[in-house]
């Protein structure tokens, strides 16, 4: 049979680039009813290999045919089109019309289908989404979940045979997340041939084939299973195995013989409570060394006898006040931070985070409350908030699309520049900080910013901010969007970065960042703090965490698994790495009972 | 309360929408443009201030039947008073009404201000009042998507000699979209590049170049971001079939009602008032009136 999709050796290289090839022989089928995972590093060529599958794009060489017609064909655009839908990244920039039902019917009106049957087609969409409630709502005041799935929906609208996901819960929450893939999942039991564009493993792990791409080329292509047994493989192409799969692994070093496919945590579960109660007699072939776990904060944690830094006390914003417009962002915020401490501050969507987060270097100012941050009171209308910026460094969401100079370097030094700094003082704070985020100074700074990597803007744009030579770091969603590479470099730089002397201030929707970073949460929600504690305490009372919407960190998720079943493994352990060291150690203690 | 330094961009309400769910709401989005169409011609054409109270009168009716708060609507024009007050100094000074038979009131060097130049400013002040309030109560009661559908439909007949309707309304509508996100883009941008030390206060004097640089790094990730929204836009509506506006069918259908063909009617018989009020004696007696009120 003929499959939906067949990409015949293709090659593409985008007109405008750097001559490089973004596809290079590139050929696979996709069949009707399956559900495939494309996945690969940022800059890999994923998403324009997504967009050669509905035409979008047409290749350099080689041929893409959708059903039989082949995409170069003009005469049947349309038909390569409605059968192929397509979802994009950014919620905000795939909605045409201001009313989410007139946003829907956009596709079907485009097809010329006649008018008595179009109020249907869109009632139709809107309910596969579970949006039948909001057809007459304005599309910009939908959550970003929610115009993911309108997204969905307006491409529904077309009946398409296939759907195509472009990294389309890159930017959503765990809750819209969650929300997204039940929708996609029901979708394609219901026949809908779904290919998933994604860095995130354990998303491709819902699929039934996962398609690796390095560089253009397609390097890997079969079962989940086959693919995520090659770990060794999959972190040269700047990729990670899903959760289940690194603890697998990390097992595996101390019991050879213990599986090491295992993708999902009760499969995983299954298999350690197998090996604890049959596996007595395997000893562990050399002892433990201590792990290193990573996560551990530089100071203790307990600090309390030093002045804070950072001192809030009933904060309370409100935005546009005394307009029928009126939010109330913050409604009573109460918070410490103090010296060598790292902060996560968690909450779903519109929380008031981010407002909370605009407090702490006086780009905003309690309307009622009062604030401290080192020494500067924010509610007085004296308080030299420029000369505190410099001391609180600020990183907005997706900092590299603030950077504007040509060249690296130059991005870096406008911070200490602004900042009254001599070149020659510049200099040295941006050649420290471009070392200290990973950018070798004499390789990097005449780079042009346009050309450097997803991962190593927002690196460069961190950097700009470090050039400040702060002593706090706020730092808002910093590893939204990046791959895993990019994720644990920067995780990895931000450890290296706090000291005795320094504190970091973050948010997050990543809730394993937040146990390999933070010493303490504050959870936040509907603009009050709903719950502070250390990062321990904060996730060992899980049910609280599941009603914000929250989820929990990998480890603690396998360790309830564990649990459930009658392992007796404590269940505040925050990384992978602690939680292998507590089974391994549970073994050993059964062996010498 | 004190507004935030990087606030001012909310505070934006040019064309606000009240939903109240009046009938002057469910009405018929083209006859309400027709309406105001036909406003804005009538006012422009009047020089009569008993034509411009009818048309006064019209609009408050409009403001009552819409359950909108007349003292709110009417303060819609404060804004616009410092303009005004300058249009109408302008109109004093500039265009002199001077004629034998009417009473000067003040002379400075070549200066005069007479009673007809009164006259001038108080229609000038009433015209463009009259214009504002209309127009706000276009606004008031009318979805910016029902305003775009509407011009559509309104425009549909002219596509037939060549007037792109679609792609006009299609670009409004797009346009409508994209503004207040682009506002918060730069706010977001003000704030970030204000947290690395950028200063856009106003400060030292500066002349154009250096004012120039000082606003790059809010310019360019702006211009960069927009670009890169309009690729994503044109992806999204590419991938959705797009190809321009022929053969296209729509979800919206207007069919106009008994009442909106009332509405219709009430609006040109009144603004037919409005104009043919200039043609008669009807101003002479209001001023007799208001000089009799006076004394």
């Amino acid at each position: 049979m003929e499959p939906l999709i067949r990409v015949d050796n293709i090659r593409y290289t985008y007109p405008a680039g750097t001559g490089k090839p973004a596809l290079t022989d590139v050929s696979l089928s996709i069949g009707a009813g399956e559900y495939v995972a494309i996945v690969g590093a940022n800059g890999s060529g994923k998403s324009t290999l997504a967009r050669h599958l509905n035409a979008l794009l047409v290749p350099d060489q080689g041929d893409v045919w959708v059903n039989g017609w082949n995409t170069r064909d003009r005469a049947h655009i349309r038909d390569i089109r409605r059968t192929v839908g397509m979802v994009f990244q950014v919620p905000d920039n795939q909605i045409v019309a201001t009313i989410v039902e007139d946003d829907v019917a956009f596709g079907p009106e485009n097809l010329g289908i006649p008018e008595d049957e179009l109020p249907a087609r869109v009632r139709e969409a809107l309910a596969a989404v579970g949006l039948e409630e909001h057809g007459h709502r304005a599309s910009h005041l939908l959550s970003a979940g929610q115009k993911q799935r309108l997204a969905i929906a307006a491409a529904l609208a077309m009946r398409p045979l296939c759907l195509v996901l472009d990294e389309a819960t890159a930017m959503l929450d765990p809750a819209g997340k969650a929300d997204l893939l039940r929708i996609v999942r029901r979708l394609h039991r219901s026949g809908t041939t779904i290919v998933a564009v994604t860095h995130s493993m354990s998303e491709a792990l819902e699929a039934d084939r996962v398609i690796v791409l390095a560089e253009g080329r397609i390097v890997m292509d079969g079962t989940p299973a086959q693919v995520f047994a090659d770990a060794e493989s999959l972190e040269r192409y700047g990729l990670d195995v899903p959760p289940a799969a690194r603890l697998a692994h990390l097992l595996a070093a101390h019991w050879p013989d213990f599986p090491r496919h295992l993708l999902d945590a009760e499969a995983l579960a299954d298999a350690v409570c197998r090996h604890l109660s049959l596996g007595a007699h395997v000893r562990t072939t050399h002892p433990l060394a201590a792990t290193d776990t990573g996560g551990q904060p530089v100071l203790p944690p307990d600090a309390s006898g030093q002045a804070p830094y950072i001192a809030l006390e009933d904060v309370h914003y409100t935005y546009l006040a005394g307009t029928p417009l009126e939010t109330r962002a913050l409604r009573g915020v109460s918070m410490d931070i103090r010296p060598g401490e790292t902060i996560a501050i968690i909450g779903p969507t519109g929380s008031g985070k981010s407002t909370l987060l605009q407090h702490l270097n006086g780009l905003l100012r309690p309307h009622a409350g009062r604030a401290r941050v080192l020494g500067v009171d924010l509610t007085d209308p004296r308080a030299d908030v420029r000369a505190l910026r410099r001391r609180v460094g600020l990183v907005f969401q997706q900092p590299e699309a603030q950077l504007f100079e040509r060249y690296a370097g130059d991005d870096v030094a406008f911070g200490p520049l602004a900042f009254g700094s001599s070149l020659e003082q510049a200099r040295e704070r941006v050649r420290r900080a471009m070392e200290a985020v990973g950018l070798p100074f004499e390789t990097y700074k005449d780079r042009l910013t346009l050309t450097l990597s997803g991962g190593e803007r927002r690196r460069l744009a961190l950097a700009g901010v470090l050039a400040l030579e702060p002593q706090v770091l706020v730092l808002d969603e910093p590893t939204a969007g990046l791959d895993p590479r990019g994720r644990n470099d920067l995780l990895a730089l931000l450890r290296r970065w706090r000291d005795a002397d320094r504190a970091i201030v973050f948010s997050s929707h990543n809730m394993d960042d937040v146990a390999l970073l933070a010493d303490r949460v504050y959870i936040i929600a509907e603009g009050r703090i709903a719950h502070a504690a250390p990062v321990r305490e904060a996730f060992s009372a899980p049910e609280s965490l599941v009603g914000f919407g929250l989820g929990l960190p990998t480890a603690m998720t396998f360790a309830q698994a564990l649990a459930r079943r009658g392992c007796p493994i404590p269940t505040d352990l925050l990384t992978l790495e602690e939680l292998a060291h507590a089974i391994v150690r549970l073994a050993d203690e059964r062996i010498r009972v | 309360m004190s507004a935030s330094e990087f606030d001012l961009l909310r505070t934006v309400t040019l064309g606000q929408y009240l939903p109240t769910g009046s009938a002057l709401h469910r009405a018929d989005p083209r006859v309400k443009i027709a309406s105001g169409i036909l406003l804005v011609v009538a006012v422009t054409a009047t020089s009569s201030l008993a034509g411009l109270t009818l048309a006064f009168a019209l609009v408050i009716a409009g403001f009552a039947v819409a359950r909108i708060p007349i003292a709110y609507a009417l303060s819609g024009i404060k804004p616009m008073l410092p303009f005004l007050a300058l249009l109408g100094i302008f109109q004093a000074i500039a265009i002199p009404q001077n004629d034998a038979n009417t009473t000067v009131y003040w002379r400075w060097a070549f200066i005069t201000l007479t009673a007809r130049d009164a006259v001038a400013v108080a229609l000038l002040f009433a015209k463009f009042s009259v214009l504002v309030w209309g127009i706000s109560l276009l606004s008031f009661t009318t979805s910016t998507t029902a305003l775009t559908h509407g011009t559509e439909h309104l425009l549909r007949p002219l596509q037939r000699i060549g007037l792109p309707a679609h792609e006009f309304a299609l670009m409004v509508n797009i346009a409508l979209r994209f503004v207040p996100l682009l506002a918060q883009e730069t706010e977001r941008l003000m704030k970030a590049q204000a947290s690395r030390g950028a200063d856009f206060g106003a400060g030292r004097r500066l002349n154009f170049v250096q004012r120039f640089r000082k606003l790059l790094p809010l310019l360019i990730p702006l211009i960069l971001a927009t670009l890169q929204r309009a690729e994503d836009l044109i992806l999204a509506m590419e991938a959705r079939c797009y190809t321009g506006g022929k053969g296209r069918t729509h979800l919206v259908r207007f069919r106009a009602q008994a009442s909106d063909y009332a509405i219709l009617a009430l609006v040109l018989i009144v603004l037919a008032a409005t104009v043919a009020a200039g043609f008669t004696s009807a101003d002479a007696t209001v001023w007799r009136i208001v000089s009799t009120v006076w004394r």
